[in-house]
């Protein structure tokens, strides 16, 4: 016989029909995260995301340390696009102490941040690519990676974790030949991407798995709150460096690509039309950027702010990014709010999957563009 | 152990029921003992041999690291090349654990969980400063100061995060242990 509950509290009914499924953490189809999904045959009938498996508590670390120090933590939780990750709280402290960058930063900024959005959309395609069992889109992208990777070595120091924004410019300047060297390399890079046309998006197989399944509408990518390039496969042109461009986006020559269709097909395309774009603003900066000129401008060892909130936010990798600095008077933050774009794009997981079938669970998830080192802090 | 047997005084065909997995060893201790004697230390150097060609990490991200944990499956440094695949679904069929960075409270029972399902014998490595020592969070409220706490950690990889050249060579390191370890 049942235990008597107390008032309020009821046994689960046990379902035949209803199977719950824990995808994640130790699964092939997840990261760091955990999604709980029950499904009635082969259909999901509810989806339950569960993430914080990599809360490292950034927020509060960030208000211990100075406004300098904060600089490597902070890339952490994207480090394979470290420095989108950096821009807006770069943006932010130069707001608050009143710093006006140099013109060549600016330029090495932009070509830095495109480069980077490039490795990660290739890490994130590498990854899609062994999803959906696509071993050959696994191998090329991380290939490929390698080459911009090696840019970024060389312009920076590190291989992932660049730490190369700082408040007021950029660490240091890039070596003599790196201009011939970097168009070089995006010129290659550029002609490998158009060969995943043929190998991946105009695949047969990859169509009929992807096509028509997770389909976000215009009006529900709104109202979800989803960011980057689930918003702009939904048909929504919205791209923080045409809306509300920083540095010098203003003067360069690109535009975001937009699809109707809303599926994981669009969403998936969308990033790869990005890293055209991508490589046309680096070739346009590396053009326009000044020949010489100092990079960074000198701070004093512990700078203060004044009492002033701040919240500035650019386009990365997966969407709008910012960055809520709140100053009292101190070298540390009295309070730093990183508002991630994984986690916006988070919302719209249950929404996509529950009626979805179970075999299309990998193809719409990692269509999200969604990071969950990013998502959990 | 010992004590158990002297008290429960068994006789005859009975002992079979009083053997279990904890005094299994009283009674076939001696034999195990002159069969290692005669064979063990040329088995145990073949099944070593096999096991440090064919090492299968499980496929459990903790953190950031598995960027270039992926990096170093890809074809540039193809770690493939030292008899180690990319990471593996199933943890049953699974001989080592590369923790990918840092540790917090929430994944910690599941590493550890992940550790206990897989077969013996199991290798460990501790990839990342996170993992290490706790790295750049060493103060943050909601992260373990290494992995030591929870899984016996055969090499440590150093970096922030390692190069996978670094891995590779963690990787190698880990092999020459195994070769000279006493076979389990």
């Amino acid at each position: 016989m049942s235990a008597k509950l107390p008032p309020g509290l009821q046994l689960e009914k046990v379902d035949d029909r209803i199977m719950t499924l824990n995808v994640g953490p130790q699964h092939p189809g997840s990261g760091h995260m955990r999604i709980i999904i029950k499904v009635d045959g082969d259909y999901i009938v509810h989806t339950d995301p569960d993430p914080g498996y990599v809360h490292r508590g950034e927020e509060k670390m960030a208000e211990y340390r100075n406004y300098i120090t904060n600089i490597p933590h902070l890339e952490r939780p994207v480090i394979h696009d470290s420095c989108n990750i950096l821009y807006p709280y770069c943006l932010g402290i130069e707001e608050l102490l009143g710093l006006e960058v140099p013109e060549r930063a600016k330029y090495l900024r932009v070509i830095a941040a495109e480069l980077n959005r490039c490795v990660y959309i290739q890490y994130w395609l590498a990854i899609y690519g062994i999803f959906l069992g696509h071993s050959t889109m696994f191998m090329w992208p991380t290939g490929d990676r390698e080459l911009l990777i090696d840019l970024l070595e060389k312009m920076t120091g590190a291989r992932v974790t660049h730490a190369y924004f700082v408040p007021g410019g950029i660490r240091n300047d890039v070596p003599p030949n790196f201009e011939d060297v970097c168009l070089r390399q995006v010129n290659y890079f550029e002609k490998r991407i158009k060969e995943y046309a043929d190998v991946f998006y105009d695949n047969p197989i990859l169509i009929s798995r992807t096509r028509d399944t997770g389909v976000l509408s215009r009006e529900d990518a709104i109202k979800l709150g989803t960011t980057g390039s689930v918003l702009r496969a939904s048909g929504v042109d919205f791209d923080i460096r045409k809306k509300e461009p920083y540095d010098v986006y203003d003067e360069l020559d690109f535009q975001s690509p937009t699809l109707k269709e809303g599926d994981s097909y669009a969403r998936s395309k969308i990033p790869w039309l990005d890293m055209f774009e991508s490589c046309r603003i680096i070739r346009d900066a590396l053009k326009k950027m000044p020949k010489s000129g100092s990079v960074r401008v000198k701070l004093k060892p512990k700078p203060k702010g004044g009492d002033t909130e701040i919240y500035r936010r650019v386009e990365s990798g997966r969407g709008a990014l910012g960055m809520y600095i709140v100053s009292k008077g101190k070298p540390q933050p009295y309070r730093l709010k990183i508002s991630v774009p994984s986690f916006r794009n988070l919302i719209a997981m249950p929404h996509l999957l529950t009626g979805e079938k179970l075999g299309n669970m990998p193809a719409v998830y990692w269509s999200l563009n969604y990071w969950p080192v990013e998502a959990d802090r | 152990m010992v004590n158990d047997i002297t008290v429960s005084k068994p006789k005859g065909l009975s002992v079979i029921n009083q053997i279990n997995s904890n005094n299994a060893n009283v009674f076939v201790g001696k034999l195990g003992d002159v069969l290692y004697k005669a064979v063990g230390t040329p088995l145990g150097m073949a099944l070593n041999w096999g096991r440090l060609w064919s090492l299968w990490p499980v496929h459990i991200e903790t953190a950031c690291c598995s960027v270039e944990f992926g990096a170093a499956s890809g074809p540039r440094y193809d770690v493939e090349r030292f008899g180690i695949i990319e990471a593996f679904g199933s943890l049953r069929q699974c001989d080592l654990v590369v923790v990918q960075g840092t540790i917090t409270r929430k994944m910690a029972p599941r590493l550890r969980l992940v550790y206990d399902q897989m077969p013996e014998p199991k290798y460990v490595i501790a990839m990342g400063a996170c993992a290490i020592t706790g790295g750049l969070y060493f103060d943050s409220y909601n992260v373990l100061p290494g992995i030591d706490g929870i899984l016996p950690v055969d090499v440590y990889v150093p970096g922030c995060p390692p190069r996978p050249e670094t891995l590779i060579q963690g990787c190698m390191l880990l092999q020459e242990k195994i070769k000279r370890m006493k076979a389990r």
